[in-house]
């Protein structure tokens, strides 16, 4: 089995409100928060809104300070020595802000500095940097004259400057256009394949499922699943799956017959020209009751199609669930 | 005992918490233990309150005697060694007249009857106490100067005439030889010099404690050329630094002439007051400078999220904070540095060379006012949840500091009794004690003191209510508390 590359351990974090110095009011944001990113992962990070995934990449990146747990980077807490290990993280963040009057390459030399990289270095490294991320001809024009696309493919060279072990992604495809995020997605990928463990957060599940690994599914500051994303598939497949079928009708009738039967949910109905289409949610050993209950109250069955569950259903599964525990 | 309990574990905490700087505490403890010794070492070998024995002179007058003497016989003819502050210059006869004049004119307060036997001889006031000196002072010791007497108790008696009659005096009164005289700096700068090895040392293995320091003052001096790059192509610094320029230079030129115009409006100036007035110029400008360039700093990186880029970075946030401090204070100190050297010399072209530690204070303590300033102005910006805000504090402070302190200090003076109804109440001791020692809290009055102190030639020296050592303890503890001030508050946002 791998090690694990980057751990949370119990971590808790809260903001606090002041007034005039004094502590007033206090809000939790991460609660005996735990997960491990393997090496060579591209975990995905998922939350819905207010979840706690930026304060959780904020306290990894040693922006904010966790009130207690530890995060390990390779086995050591990033408390104790945390030039080392910061050595270790790239980072980019949702909103990219990079000081507007520098050019391209002045702004790698400014955040490559602090790496202990020399200018030749980072002038060689950060030039070809560029390339890849289609700057190449931008280096020597001002942060100013950037789109916001442009401006969140150079802090991502800034953060691949002095080759992390884990880089850290905040959103990144919030802001880029169809053509910058296949870019992107292509290069992550690449990078994965030459070692590099990823740590995303992402609103966009479909990006998720295309492009992690793992997946941990945060809601209210605590990790309520961390898997592999064809297991957390095949779970909720065990449990549920979703059944399209195109028939040429389906009455008030039919409907309270199948929802008399336990396990059978009707999702959604869709007139379809001269067809309806009936999305059920049921477990898949019911199909074969289903078809032959229909058939028998007269109703013809054009179609019958399982769908694929999506990272979306186990999302809205998981939160769901949380929310309403 | 519970509350007991408590104390020692938080106390236990932050100091497990504070490991890096520990060190620099024991050095700061021990360094209270030599100030403590250090002032107990002169309340028992001197008499430091002159004042309180000088009260305890009895005057009696009688039909044809007057005698002034002390309820503590044993005083007489034993010598007492007394530290105070010389108050005024030290006098001699010819002060209060022509020699014919003073011929037989009994002086209440001095004790005494001038006469030719005392004309070559002078009398100093320490701390209030007047005491006679065999020979003449002049040129061997200065108004407020802090000095340590040798003197004896003698009895003396003179005759001299009250309306017509003659009246014999029966006087005790202070006496000492030139030699008896001596600065109190001697034996201060040995105290000083071990509290500040020992300060040093802690200071020393406090860096050492600090993680990959090489690499962190290497990050330090990086923001810090960034920010001075940056700094000095900004719009508002071009403004301001001219404002500056021609400001320092005008005044430099005006206090010169100002040395050798008898006739002014403006009044004349001596040459020590000429550049301390100069430093006020400087505070008064270079704060608004100082201020103006750092008005904005975190709160601009936090509005536009330049800040977490940097923060993601292995580098310490007191190291931020500290490499943008030195940044804005070169973005202002180089020009102010430029402007203070063509001031001067303009000021000492028209008029006299000021003494050359004043020239050192001006221009040295002025870089470190402008960095006091700077990261005065960074706490500020970092508290500030607005931009407007962080306008307003600032605008606040430079308006309090460099405008309106007097007011401010009258009024408080008003407040806790110090009567300022008299027509010359800024010469009111109380008063120039009172406004000194507040002046403390505000670094223009303390970098105007360390320039002042600086034209003494001593330490010794007491500015107004306020010691010498203290105005330079405090031009340095300062920007240290503003740049610990700074960084804590910027930690705190650290833990949210």
């Amino acid at each position: 089995m791998a090690a694990s590359l980057l751990e949370l351990n119990g971590v808790r974090k809260d903001y606090r409100i002041r007034k005039y110095g004094r502590v007033v009011k206090t809000y939790n944001a991460l609660n005996n928060l735990s997960f491990k990113v393997e090496k060579g992962q591209i975990f995905g990070f998922l939350g819905p809104n207010g979840a706690g995934k930026t304060t959780t990449i904020k306290c990894i990146t040693g922006i904010l300070k966790c009130d207690e747990g530890t995060i390990s980077i390779d086995g050591e807490n990033i408390e104790y020595n945390h030039f080392e290990n910061k050595n270790k993280i790239g980072f980019l963040p949702e909103q990219v802000g990079l000081y507007r009057s520098l050019t391209a390459i002045e702004t790698l030399q400014f955040y490559g500095a602090f790496y202990s990289l020399s200018d030749s270095v980072i002038d060689k490294k950060g030039t070809k940097l560029l390339e890849i991320l289609g700057l190449g001809n931008s280096s020597e024009k001002t942060v100013n004259e950037f789109s916001l696309g442009m401006r969140k493919r150079l802090a991502l060279a800034t953060a691949l400057l002095h080759e992390p072990e884990i880089l850290i992604l905040d959103e990144p495809t919030s802001g880029l256009d169809p053509r910058g995020v296949k870019a992107l997605r292509t290069l992550l990928l690449d990078l994965n394949k030459d070692g590099l463990t990823i740590l995303l957060s992402s609103h966009i599940l479909s990006e998720v499922q295309e492009l992690c690994t793992d997946v941990g599914i945060i809601n209210n500051g605590k990790m309520i699943r961390q898997e592999s994303i064809s297991k957390i598939v095949e779970t909720v497949e065990k449990t549920a799956i979703k059944l399209s079928l195109r028939v040429n009708e389906f009455n008030n009738e039919s409907e309270k017959l199948l929802q008399k039967k336990k396990g059978i949910e009707i999702i959604e109905k869709k007139d379809i020209g001269k067809h309806k289409t009936i999305i059920l949610k049921l477990k898949e050993d019911l199909i074969p009751w289903v078809t032959d209950k229909l058939v028998a109250n007269g109703i013809n069955i054009f179609s019958i199609e399982p769908q694929n569950t999506t990272l979306e259903d186990v999302f809205l599964t998981e939160t769901e669930d949380e929310n309403e525990a | 005992m519970r509350l007991k309990e408590n104390v020692m574990f938080v106390c236990g905490k932050k100091w497990k918490e504070n490991y890096t700087w520990q060190p620099l505490f024991v050095a700061i403890f021990i360094i209270l233990i030599i100030a403590t010794t250090h002032k107990a070492h002169w309340e028992m070998t001197t008499e430091t309150n002159p004042l309180g024995v000088w009260n305890e002179r009895k005057i009696v007058e009688h039909d044809n005697m007057t005698t002034i003497t002390y309820n503590d016989e044993t005083l007489v003819n034993k010598t007492t060694t007394f530290k105070g502050v010389l108050e005024i210059f030290p006098y001699t006869n010819t002060s209060i007249g022509s020699i014919e004049q003073s011929k037989g004119t009994f002086d209440e307060m001095d004790g005494l009857v001038y006469s030719e036997d005392t004309y070559k001889k002078c009398m100093i006031s320490l701390n209030g106490m007047r005491i006679l000196v065999n020979g003449s002072l002049e040129g061997k010791f200065y108004k407020n100067e802090v000095v340590t007497v040798d003197a004896s108790l003698v009895e003396k008696n003179y005759i001299y005439e009250r309306n017509g009659a003659a009246i014999k005096l029966e006087s005790q009164i202070w006496e000492a030889e030139i030699d008896d005289i001596a600065l109190a700096d001697e034996r201060d700068y040995y105290f000083f010099g071990v509290e500040f090895i020992i300060f040093a040392i802690g200071l020393y293995f406090s860096l050492n404690r600090i993680k990959n320091l090489k690499e962190q003052i290497k990050f330090a001096k990086h923001i810090a050329m960034f920010e001075f790059r940056r700094g000095l192509k900004t719009p508002r610094m071009i403004v301001l630094g001219l404002i500056f320029f021609v400001f320092i230079v005008g005044m430099g030129m005006l206090l010169g002439q100002l040395q050798n115009d008898p006739d002014s409006i403006l009044g004349t100036m001596t040459t020590k007051g000429s550049i301390v007035q100069l430093s006020y110029f400087t505070f008064m400008i270079g704060s608004m400078v100082a201020i103006g360039v750092s008005v904005d700093t975190f709160h601009k990186e936090r509005q536009e999220n330049t800040m977490n880029l940097l923060l993601a970075r292995p580098i310490n946030r007191e190291t931020i904070v500290f490499g943008k401090a030195l940044g804005l204070t070169l973005v202002v100190g180089i020009p102010a540095f430029i402007a203070q050297v063509i001031g001067l010399y303009f000021m000492v072209t028209r008029g006299e060379m000021p003494p050359i530690g004043s020239v050192f204070a001006f221009l040295f303590f002025g870089q470190v006012m402008i960095f006091t300033m700077v990261t005065f102005q960074l706490c500020l910006a970092i508290s500030a949840r607005s931009g407007s805000s962080v306008v307003i504090y600032g605008l606040s402070a430079w308006l309090l500091f460099a405008l309106v302190w007097a007011l401010v200090v009258i009024a408080m003076a008003t407040v806790i009794g110090v009567d300022i109804n008299g027509e010359n109440f800024e010469n009111d001791p109380d008063y120039q004690q009172f406004a000194s020692r507040i002046g403390l809290l505000n670094p223009g009055v303390i970098y105007q003191m360390v320039v002042g102190l600086f034209t003494s030639r001593t330490l010794a020296v007491d500015l107004e209510g306020v010691p010498g050592w203290l105005a330079l303890l405090s031009v340095v503890l300062w920007p240290l508390m503003c740049l610990r001030t700074a960084t804590w508050l910027f930690k705190r946002e650290m833990k949210g």
